[in-house]
């Protein structure tokens, strides 16, 4: 059977966290025999749109990651629910069987994405089912329909249609149905002043070198003597290098286990 | 009761709407009696949406998916809220011969029968006409920021019900509150004197202005400007999609604002952080850089404009000693003066527009209006209104009728294709009805004081002259003053100015009764006397007029839900009065009233589409014109295919509404009429005042304070939701919710505050507990709290604090500028820009106050009460 699979887009997220309140909307208060029983009131975010704040001022920016089940196909969930609650339908998606639920709580650490839920008024554990209620009827999970930017997308092996999706956390091995676009990667940014001008460098040639494989990223600063190099990997050595045929080079070694804010970096003249 | 075992779609108008208009509803889901659940609504396949065609840039629509903020889908949990006001509610200390003034805030209610409570208000009002022989010590405070639907709850059927108590009773005039422009007080009190556009509050008419942004701008400075709350709130899914299409254009956006907005944080290419209203300096350096290397539109400065020289002058220090270099503006702005003439360079060398949208910190401050004035100097030295040079608003399609909507439109159904509610002028009108009136940013010194005096109706759409026009209250020396309040906003304390003074003004002993029209116990509604319990949108029904949105479109809102307790439309409560005072025929039944109003729609007139198969149909929703039609339309109003905004003024060099016709950089009409004016010189200049960082008063507290409309909340709207809480607040360690207070890390560390730590923000008007929220979102030495959170009072170290976080009980008044008994100049609204100190607090040593909730405050149930 065709497997359903969700694809969230994180350069499209604006944060606005619709899809959070969307799904408290159709669960609260509602119950969805037999995929789930009413989700309470507050406390549960069975979507939940991390947000991610990056950078030192003046270059600030969020990201934000709307992270539900991950709908795995090695749910490490399942295994540890000693009561078989824990289950997968036939089309991918996974879901706890209330009926069978005791509350135990196993479920919840061995989850490494973090979206199971304990509900103490009914003693069970709750998480997002992908809307298994609205896809049995041909509808949308609740929080892709209301994204209003595409950002949330849900459909049948969706995987197959972009080689560059990602997943989170692979090194978690679960094999999730969720596949990510844009998932932050660290970036290196600063601005460039002439400082006895008082004057920003513009055009200035920032090229980035990876230490490990020689690849190389390049920009130019801006109308305002910042630049921007986004999407590094994660945990290599890198050499800035900066060029400018009016001021002295200015090179640097940084570590891509963060964002790396270089600062205010003043060129000297080249004579 | 019936019971409702149907499941029905149900378009609610969502509670961000106002002032009889909304954005599109939601589809609402009702089972079983109950609000299942709420989804976006999908313009149909049928409609015909437009697409802006772009020489070069591309073709620009919109989604066919419609969504409003997040407050819409939770506000079902608001209509059973634990503040859900359920029965007429009179307070236990008021009595007819003594009302206890000094209760009011601090006492318990019991509820009444509706019979009671309307003997009770027209025993008040009778009382009042027999005293004193008229309406007017009655303030009637009837002008939005409040739930709103097209007629069942509007909020100005005060004014309507005094007006024709006036008309058919001869009983004379009422005290009618007048809302300034409150989202654009800068642009009325000060552009206005530059480039006139005195049919609007003070901004820019918007014909067409997205072809020529889409087509011809480089650059796009969203000055405070929010799309993704305040534009998002406002107009629903369209604000969303106009960021998209400047980026989709290859249009730089530039933010510049002390914070990083929700949008500038996923949106703009580049960030300039500003001190908070110090943004007068920068446009002065701004305009500093261009007159020193020459790169001001020189030839638009000799044909469109008058009195540049002044300026000129004034930049260079030539008036006042003081040369507006980068190095100076840096001192004042807190960017970097390199950073400040890359600006200008980048400014004069594309073409570059100016994005303003209801609010931000710049234009809601003290001396505003000169800031607002410096912007628009600067916008006149670059050519404005040529080609990508405009001024641009993002969502809410202008409702000025003279113009061309933003967006491919037929005029007609702008101007034929909705209903609109003549109530609308009682509360953002031209001038107040009653001749005896108050602006409402002086609505507690109206009554504290014996008179007060200031210039200025205050009115949204009064023409300029009004500006320099003296009025008093009260009109006469030997008047009796307010001795009533009707308040039907609810929302007084928490988003005007000083809100701490206007509850102390309600406690005051001038004041015989207060009445309050609310669904809940918030805000002010607890000093009441008496509180009619108002239903929300859900449990009536209405029409939903969308024309916040840039698709027009009419809505039937079926009744979805029975009403909570005997609560009763704002509508009916005001028929029930009118009737009890012998007014049956002022106001008919709901259905011949919105029957009347659709009547004169398109919909019907050209459509012929009756009442009766547009309550079945359930909406009427507009098509746009093609690009082909709109490039005619705009033909007939003197645009080119791909220009509009200002073009029109480029071309003719002539025509604006100031007295010159010509863009003032010296106003004639302030040079006329108020020339020695300090704060609003002929001149606009660069004054500092007692809120500035670097002022005396700074010493004690040395952060400023700017506020934002909310994200979450709409003003004071939707602060009691779980769901919204849980987004928009910040759980301390004492479990509580608390408003999130942005601070800088460096000013956190300097004051010992970790984060999530719970602080007390103070000055002299009070203090208000916060959440502390470490962030490199906001400018060092200044803080950013979102106007408007929900008012809970506690009690710390013996003082009174809130709890809630409403940061406007401690913005200014408009009184502090000037010296009491003195005229007020400009009683313009300033709430953001203002000076307080934080430190942290112990929550163990908060006790409790009064409550909030309905149960807290109102002894014994009344009997049938099933809840």
């Amino acid at each position: 059977m065709n497997q359903k699979s969700f694809i969230i887009d994180v350069d499209k997220c604006t944060g606005c966290n619709l899809c959070v309140v969307a799904c408290k909307d159709e669960h609260v208060d509602s119950s969805y025999a037999p995929w789930t029983k009413p989700q309470p009131e507050g406390g549960q975010f069975w979507m939940n749109v991390k947000p991610l704040e990056r950078g030192t001022i003046p270059r600030v920016r969020m990201n934000f990651l709307p992270t539900m089940c991950q709908h795995c196909e090695d749910a490490p969930c399942i295994p540890a629910c000693p009561e078989g609650a824990i289950k997968t339908r036939e089309d991918g998606l996974v879901w706890i069987d209330a009926e069978l639920c005791t509350g135990c709580g196993e479920c919840q650490p061995a989850c490494p994405y973090d979206v199971i839920y304990k509900n103490d008024d009914l003693n069970i554990a709750q998480k997002c089912t992908g809307c298994a209620h609205r896809v049995d009827e041909g509808a949308l999970p609740r929080c892709v329909d209301v994204c209003p930017h595409d950002a949330i997308l849900f459909g049948d092996n969706l995987k197959k249609t972009d080689a560059a999706l990602e997943v989170l956390h692979p090194e978690f091995d679960a094999k999730p149905h969720v596949y990510w676009k844009g998932l932050p990667k660290p970036w290196i940014t600063g601005a460039l002043i002439d400082a006895d001008a008082d004057e920003v460098v513009i055009g200035a040639e920032i090229s980035v070198t990876n230490l490990s494989n020689g690849s190389v990223v390049a920009t130019t600063s801006d109308a305002f003597g910042e630049f921007w190099l986004k999407e590094l990997t994660l945990d290599h050595e890198y050499r800035v290098d900066v060029t400018h045929a009016n001021y002295r080079e200015f090179s640097t070694t940084v570590a891509s286990d963060r964002d790396q804010e270089l600062g205010t970096i003043t060129l000297k003249p080249a004579n | 009761m019936t019971k409702n075992s149907d499941r029905r779609i149900v378009y609610v108008s969502h509670p961000a709407s106002g002032l009889a208009r909304s954005n599109f509803p939601l589809e609402c889901h009702v089972e079983d009696g109950k609000i299942v659940r709420s989804l976006p609504f999908y313009i149909p396949d049928d409609v015909r949406l437009y697409e802006i065609e772009t020489t070069s840039r591309g073709k620009y629509s919109r989604p066919r998916k419609e969504v409003q903020m997040p407050l819409a889908f939770a506000a079902k949990q608001r209509v059973h809220a634990n503040t859900r006001v359920k029965y007429p509610l009179l307070r236990d200390g008021w009595d007819p011969d003594n009302p206890n003034a000094a209760g009011r805030g601090s006492d318990s209610f019991s509820p009444i029968s509706w019979d009671k409570a309307l003997d009770i208000i027209v025993g008040q009002l009778e009382k009042i006409h027999d005293k004193y022989g008229s309406m007017e010590p009655v303030l009637v405070q009837a002008d939005g920021h409040g739930q709103s639907g097209y007629l069942q709850s509007l909020h100005f059927w005060g004014h309507y019900l005094f007006d024709m108590l006036r008309e058919q009773k001869g009983w004379g005039w009422w005290t009618q509150q007048v809302r300034n422009p409150d989202s654009w007080e800068g642009y009325y009190w000060g552009a206005k004197h530059v480039w006139g556009f005195d049919d609007t509050l003070g901004e820019p008419y918007q014909d067409a202005v997205w072809d020529d942004v889409l087509e011809h701008s480089e650059m796009v400075i969203f000055s405070g400007n929010d799309p993704e709350a305040t534009g998002f709130g406002m107009s629903g899914s369209i604000a969303l999609e106009m960021p998209k299409w400047l980026k989709k254009a290859g249009i730089k956006i530039v933010a510049i604002a002390p914070d990083l907005n929700h949008a500038a944080a996923v949106h703009a290419d580049t960030w300039i952080p500003i001190k908070p209203n110090t943004d007068a300096a920068l446009y002065l350096a701004i305009a500093h850089v261009w007159i020193a290397e020459g790169t001001y539109d020189k030839g638009y400065i000799d044909t469109h404009t008058v009195g540049f020289e002044a300026l000129n002058a004034h930049v260079m220090g030539e008036d006042d000693g003081l040369e507006k270099t980068p190095k100076w503006a840096s001192k004042v702005t807190g960017i970097p003066s390199a950073t400040i003439k890359a600006l200008a360079r980048e400014w004069a060398a594309k073409k570059t527009t100016v994005s303003v949208y209801f609010g931000g910190p710049k234009i809601r401050g003290t001396l505003s209006h000169l800031t607002a004035r410096m912007e628009a100097y600067v916008l006149a030295m670059q050519g404005f209104g040529s080609p990508g040079r405009q001024f641009l608003r993002t969502g809410a399609p202008s409702f000025y009728k003279k113009s061309l909507a933003q967006v491919p439109r037929y005029p007609d159904v702008d101007f034929h294709g909705l209903a609109f509610s003549p109530m609308i002028e009682y509360a953002i009108g031209h001038g107040p009805k009653s001749p005896v009136f108050i602006p409402r940013t002086l609505a507690a010194e109206a009554i504290q004081q014996r008179t007060i005096s200031w210039k200025s109706t205050t009115a949204a759409l009064a023409k300029a002259e009004d500006q320099f026009k003296s009025y008093r209250y009260p009109p006469t020396n030997d008047h009796p003053g307010i001795r009533m309040v009707w308040n039907e906003n609810g929302s007084q304390p928490g988003s005007w100015g000083h809100g701490n003074n206007w509850l102390e003004a309600l406690r005051s002993d001038n004041l015989d009764f207060v009445v309050g029209v609310h669904p809940w116990l918030e805000n002010d509604l607890t000093y009441s006397d008496l509180i009619l319990p108002a239903q929300t949108n859900y449990e009536h029904e209405d029409l939903v007029v969308v024309q916040r949105s840039d698709i027009l479109a009419l809505f039937y809102q079926e009744t979805a839900i029975e009403p909570v307790g005997e609560s009763k439309s704002d509508y009916e409560i005001h028929r029930m009065i009118g009737q009890r005072l012998g007014l049956g025929d002022a106001f008919p039944p709901v259905d011949e009233w919105l029957k009347k109003a659709y009547e004169g729609t398109l919909a019907f007139t050209r459509d012929h589409l009756s009442w009766e198969d547009f309550k079945k149909q359930k909406y009427v929703i507009y098509d746009c014109p093609t690009w082909e039609e709109w490039v005619g339309i705009k033909k007939e109003h003197g645009y080119s295919e791909h220009t509009g905004g200002q073009h029109w003024f480029w071309n003719d060099a002539d025509g604006l509404e100031t007295p010159s016709g010509k863009i003032e950089f010296v106003s004639e009409r302030i040079t006329k009429l108020d020339p020695d004016s300090v704060e609003r010189p002929p001149l606009a200049k660069w004054l500092a005042h007692s809120e500035h960082a670097d002022s005396e008063k700074a010493k004690t507290y040395p952060l400023t304070v700017m506020t934002n409309h909310p994200k979450y909340r709409f003003h004071v709207q939707g602060d009691d939701i779980e769901w919204i809480r849980e987004l928009g607040k910040m759980r301390g360690d004492d479990g509580n919710f608390y408003e999130p207070c942005w601070i800088h890390p460096d000013d956190a560390a300097a004051r010992g505050i970790e984060q999530g730590a719970i602080i007390m923000a103070h000055n002299d008007r009070g203090a208000i507990l916060f959440g502390a929220v470490i962030t490199e979102r906001i400018i060092r030495g200044a803080l950013s709290i979102d106007h408007g959170a929900k008012i809970d009072f506690v009690s710390l170290d013996n003082r009174q604090v809130d709890r809630g976080g409403c940061i406007n009980l401690i913005a200014p008044s408009v009184q502090e500028k000037y010296k009491k008994g003195a005229e007020i100049a400009i009683p313009e609204m300033n709430i953001s820009g203002f000076l307080v100190e934080i430190e942290k607090i112990d929550p163990a040593k908060i006790e409790p106050g009064i409550g909030m909730n309905y149960d807290e405050l109102v002894r014994g149930k009344k009997s049938g009460d099933a809840a």
